[in-house]
């Protein structure tokens, strides 16, 4: 028999990686990011239902399958546009699953989503599956061009974004369908269909009725409200960026209510910068840079202990932060902008917004906040940083802030934020990580070195290395009170005494009783746990709510909550904030993937004659087997992203970085798996072991000692770090694939193979991250080295046999 | 629209010579074709059967009982104002899709009370939640009050049937037009409307606001916000996505040198409050607003029974 071309292969490997991509770009833009996640790693078990479709099909499969390969990219064009189209209709509006009257429609809302989405992913994976039963003599060249096809498909997409629309990327990628069908066999009357469909897929995509931004999404209003306009657009792997020009545009600081009585106007207008869809910063206009109002702000405080300070800005705010510290006195500003849009728009200007004015007290660069360069008066984290990027949360753990507090001058401060307008505990947390980055720096009394003020919505933590002074307090007590602010927490407070002076009431609410707790007084709940976080004492909130430290191991900022008390978290879900919700959605994720992958398992134990041969083996080993590499190659994925973020400081650089490396070094590794076959599994399971036990022991110092390289060296560490081990990563499933026995049900035995091993890939995400939060990233490697173990011992060679003749006996 | 007509003189005649403190009040007899009138002259033409609106008004009444229940268990009294003024306004005629032009009337008042809705973004909020906002709120009948964010109209025709006048902003264009269409054939003329930068308030009422009622999604209040904000008056925050029910509500007042405090109400929907604040004789401050909602002393009597909808 001819052996066809793997090319197509590689096209619609490429164009399935794409088009996950591409949807989860969708999500972000038009909904919700945490919501695509959901419906994505479910969709992609499409790829393990096309496995057991074809092992309990094997026969038909094998006869069918030359024809199938051959006009499946046919309907995969016309899959995947239709899929697309119904999504960007679909009625889904996450904001009602918070509410236990609304939720139920919008679940039915996700099945539609999956019902939608299912047919394209489970038409790749059948292409892929049956690829590689009737090419069962070279598994290792199939799974390479599978992967690196893949990896070419991340690398493509990503690049795609700096041209095109995100809801424009689907109909890009259909044409690599296309192009799969006009090099695969009887390529004029596949091809010709192939472009009817391709035709008519585009003009149903790209015509009336194309996606949108959620109505409730923050860019809607403003793009709605009278002579709105947007006046410039930046297309980027990192978002969509738009510049709006519309009366609501105005910057977002915390100023005193009593800013009239202080004489102070108001914040001015600007233009609103929007990643998609999500207000990420103001922009000046023309002549917008003074900044008048910055005596009223919250976070004016360390600039009038420490007049003329050397100032580490964290996050320069459209530039607006850079002109209150120098409108306070700072003497010298060292502005931290790490998303390169907003670098670029402080430096050049963006549409009609013009840069920062060139001023030689200013100095702006990307870096990240873990990497500081010299010794400063004042490290100042502004209030909109931790939203401004993912990988900005680094700035907020206890390993960032240790670094701040060596930094500084004698007589410095560092100023951290913390919006409390929903959950105040928040707030007790980062006590909870300032105290044990206080500790880690040499102090042995943290509460003598902190003094918490807040309005209603912010509150600001003041970090000195020297015990507070009864006249710096005293200067903090007299700014707050003169603007109806409230200081919370300072060394010898009396926090019963200071309820009767309190601006802004804030009660404490018992989480776990669903109780507000009220007085004849005003309160303030950080105050009431403040002294006690700070002297490592139990409190109220930490029976209900995670407080420990963040970490660089633990980096979640958004994680309060204690999973293991998930039904009072559900109890309470009304009142929980959005960026929580997203662990809750994990967990959804993780459920559903688990029966799946149950599911999956249990296809030959219910057709046991398409599977069975009486040998003495059993399918546990298999099973083992592919279910561990399909967890591990993930858990080190989502490891080396995360590493890669810090390094990296940006999120989307590290993301396509990793993922696509990863991809194309592991189908090398594939491609070469033939050469090493006899000892193919033991070498990479060594590989990856040793290299997962190097990387425990020492990455971390290695990356915090280099963060000061230029990005494209330190690019190129991340690749150099992780091909050793992607490589490795590519040889055990071809390898493992080879052997799933021979004669009549090999065919059965390796589709339910790559069946097992893609519903194991969908559990690994949400496991991972799940382990992740709740034990940390490090935690995550290890269970990747048990993991790796596993296929070492599980693999026939090991057992001295030929290959797995499965069993059920 | 002779329906219509009778409901503008009569109000007129309610207002003017039985009760001097009152606002106009919607005082025909609420038929099924008085409604659909109202919505062919508010611009939202649509038909309803006998059948269908009979049943809506039908759920009307347990409807007015959970609001009373809820009023009651949350904070101490429901305000007879505030149940008034939920008996006089029609909420069937606010449940409408203004990007899909349908009226939605046939789900109100609900068994479950929840947010629906309107298109461009906003919601009509749930009917409890609107009650003890405008409990909250204290509304008096010699009061002046502004919102920030009309919405459905819900809420400002709620507050008209208690205050003097009821002024609101919509920043959305096409539901601000839209929505400032349904006051008139209500005959709740003391509701004026515009389309515009709420950052502002309403400069042209020179003597300020009572009650300022505005959705914020900034770090802070406007500073013209709070500058229209009478000594004594009190503004309300709702803060939180539109369909949650655990909305946040942040009051803020300003006391008697001009300095603004504020209180964070928790869990307007379902937290139930403990402690003395139950307990403790109403003072009238502002800043200790969930603190025994019974009737404030201004409040006015209850309409009369020709007065209210049927």
């Amino acid at each position: 028999m001819k052996r066809s071309s793997l090319w197509p292969l590689f096209l619609i490997s490429a164009a399935a990686v794409g088009y996950e991509i591409a949807l989860t770009r969708y999500f972000a833009v038009a909904k919700w990011s945490e919501y695509g996640y959901w419906v994505i790693s479910i969709v992609m078990v499409g790829f393990a239902l096309s496995g057991v479709t074809v092992a309990l099909a094997r026969g038909w499969a094998v006869r069918h399958g030359p024809a199938l390969l051959t006009w499946l990219p046919v309907t995969l064009i016309l899959t995947a546009a239709a899929g697309f189209r119904a999504t960007t209709q679909n009625p889904f509006n996450p904001l009602q699953l918070q509410n236990a009257v609304t939720y139920l429609p919008q679940l039915g809302n996700i099945a539609l989503y999956y019902a939608v989405l299912l047919p394209f992913f489970f038409l790749t994976g059948l292409y892929i599956s049956l690829t590689f039963i009737l090419n069962e003599g070279r598994i290792n060249r199939v799974y390479g061009f599978d992967l690196t096809g893949a990896g070419v498909g991340a690398a493509l997409v990503l690049g795609l974004m700096s041209l095109l629309h995100p809801f424009q990327l689907v109909p890009a990628l259909l044409i690599l369908i296309g192009l799969a069908a006009l090099i695969g066999p009887r390529r004029v009357m596949v091809g010709l269909a192939a472009l009817v469909a391709l035709i008519a897929s585009e003009a149903v995509l790209l015509g009336d009725g194309q996606a949108a931004y959620n109505e409730f999404k923050a860019i809607y209003a403003p793009l709605h409200v009278p002579d709105a306009r947007q006046v410039a657009e930046v297309r980027s792997p990192r978002g969509l960026y738009a510049l709006l020009d519309d009366f609501t545009e105005r910057l977002d600081t915390d100023v005193s209510n009593n800013a009239a009585l202080l004489g102070v106007v108001g914040p001015p207008q600007t233009f609103g910068l929007y990643r998609d869809g999500n207000r990420i910063a103001a922009l000046p206009k023309p002549g917008g840079t003074a900044a008048p109002y910055a005596p009223a702000a919250l976070d004016a405080v360390p600039y009038i202990l420490n007049p003329g300070a050397r100032v580490l800005l964290a996050g320069a705010s459209g530039g607006f932060r850079v002109m209150q510290v120098l409108e306070l006195g700072a003497g010298a500003v060292d502005a931290l902008e790490p998303d390169p849009v907003m670098l670029a728009a402080l430096r050049h200007g963006l549409g009609p917004s013009p840069g920062l004015a060139a001023d030689p007290r200013v100095t702006l660069v990307s870096d990240s906040p873990l990497a500081l360069r010299g010794s400063y008066d004042i490290v100042d984290i502004s209030g909109d940083f931790l939203e401004a990027a993912e990988a900005n949360a680094a700035a907020f753990t206890s390993d960032a802030m240790t670094g701040y507090v060596r930094a500084l001058n004698p007589g410095g401060l560092v100023s951290i934020p913390v919006s409390i307008r929903e959950f105040p505990v928040y707030a007790v947390r980062v006590l909870a990580t300032v105290r044990d980055a206080l500790r880690r720096a040499g102090v042995s009394d943290p509460a003598a070195h902190v003094v918490v003020y807040r309005s209603a919505w912010n509150v600001r933590i003041l970090i000195s290395p020297a015990p507070w002074t009864a006249d710096g307090i005293a200067v903090i007590r007299h700014f707050a009170d003169e603007r109806s602010f409230d200081v919370s927490y300072y060394p010898g407070i009396d926090v019963a005494a200071a309820r009767a002076d309190i601006y802004n009431d804030l009660p404490p609410v018992d989480f776990t009783t669903g109780e507000v707790s009220t007085s004849q007084t005003a309160q303030d709940a950080v105050a009431d746990e403040a002294g006690a976080v700070l002297r490592g004492e139990p409190t109220s909130s930490q029976d209900a709510f995670n407080l420990r430290p963040i970490t660089l191991d633990r980096p979640a900022y958004y994680s309060i909550l204690r999973l293991n008390q998930l039904p009072l978290i559900l109890q309470r879900l009304e009142i929980l904030p959005q960026a929580e919700v997203g662990q809750l959605v994990n967990l959804a994720v993780l459920v559903q993937a688990l029966v799946l992958a149950a599911l999956v398992l249990a296809v030959p134990l219910c057709v046991p004659r398409l599977f069975v041969t009486g040998a003495r083996t059993t399918l546990v080993r298999p099973m083992l087997y592919f279910a561990a590499l399909g967890l591990g190659f993930l858990f080190i994925e989502i490891f080396l992203i995360e590493k890669a973020s810090l390094y990296l400081n940006d999120r989307t650089s590290a993301f396509a970085l990793v993922l696509t490396g990863m991809l194309i070094f592991s189908g090398l590794g594939a491609l070469m798996a033939d050469r090493v076959r006899r000892v193919g599994v033991a070498l990479s399971a060594g590989i990856v072991i040793t290299w997962c036990v190097l990387v425990l022991l020492g990455l971390e110092p290695a990356l915090l000692a280099t963060l000061n390289l230029p990005w494209v060296v330190r690019a190129a560490l991340v690749l150099a770090v992780m091909a050793p081990v992607s490589v490795a990563l590519g040889l055990p499933f071809p390898l493992g694939l080879a052997r799933v026995g021979t004669g009549a049900h090999s065919g059965s035995m390796l589709a339910w193979a790559w069946a097992v091993n893609g519903a194991f890939s969908v559990v690994a995400t949400p496991l991972a991250n799940l382990v992740a939060v709740q034990s940390g990233f490090d935690r995550v490697l290890v269970v990747a080295v048990f993991l790796y173990a596993i296929p070492f011992l599980a693999y026939p060679s090991i057992r001295k046999i030929t290959s797995w003749q499965p069993s059920l006996t | 629209m002779a329906a219509i007509s009778n409901v503008t003189r009569r109000a007129v005649l309610a207002g003017t010579a039985t009760l001097p403190f009152l606002p106009a009040h919607a005082a025909a007899a609420w038929t099924r074709d008085a409604y659909v009138e109202a919505m062919r002259k508010s611009g939202r033409p649509t038909d309803i059967t006998e059948n269908q609106f009979a049943a809506i008004q039908a759920r009307k009444p347990a409807a007015m009982k959970r609001i009373e229940s809820y009023l009651t268990a949350r904070l101490g009294s429901a305000d007879p104002a505030v149940m008034r003024a939920f008996e006089e306004v029609p909420r069937e005629y606010y449940h409408y899709l203004y990007t899909e032009h349908r009226s939605e009337s046939g789900v109100a008042y609900e068994t479950d009370p929840k947010p629906w809705a309107l298109g461009y973004g906003s919601a009509l909020s749930d009917y409890l939640g609107q009650a003890y906002m405008t409990q909250v709120c204290k509304p008096k009948a010699t009061d002046v009050t502004l919102e920030i964010g009309t919405g459905s109209g819900f809420q400002s025709s709620l507050l008209s049937r208690i205050v003097k006048r009821s002024y609101s902003i919509e920043i959305i264009e096409p539901l601000g037009r839209a929505v400032g269409k349904v006051f008139a054939p209500l005959g709740y003329e003391n509701v004026e409307s515009r389309v515009g930068d709420g950052y502002f308030g309403w400069p042209e009422v020179k003597d300020g606001f009572d009650i300022i009622i505005v959705t914020c999604a900034a770090q802070y209040v406007p500073p013209d916000l709070l500058k229209q904000l009478k000594p004594g008056g009190r503004m309300l925050l709702p803060i939180g996505q539109p369909f949650k029910r655990g909305q946040l509500l942040y009051v803020y007042t300003k006391d008697d040198d001009g300095k603004v405090h504020s209180r964070k109400d928790v869990g307007v929907f379902f937290i139930p409050m403990t402690g003395a604040m139950m307990n403790r004789p109403h003072s009238g401050s502002a800043s200790e607003i969930p603190a025994g909602m019974a009737a404030s002393p201004g409040s006015p009597a209850p309409a009369p029974t020709e007065a209210k909808p049927e």
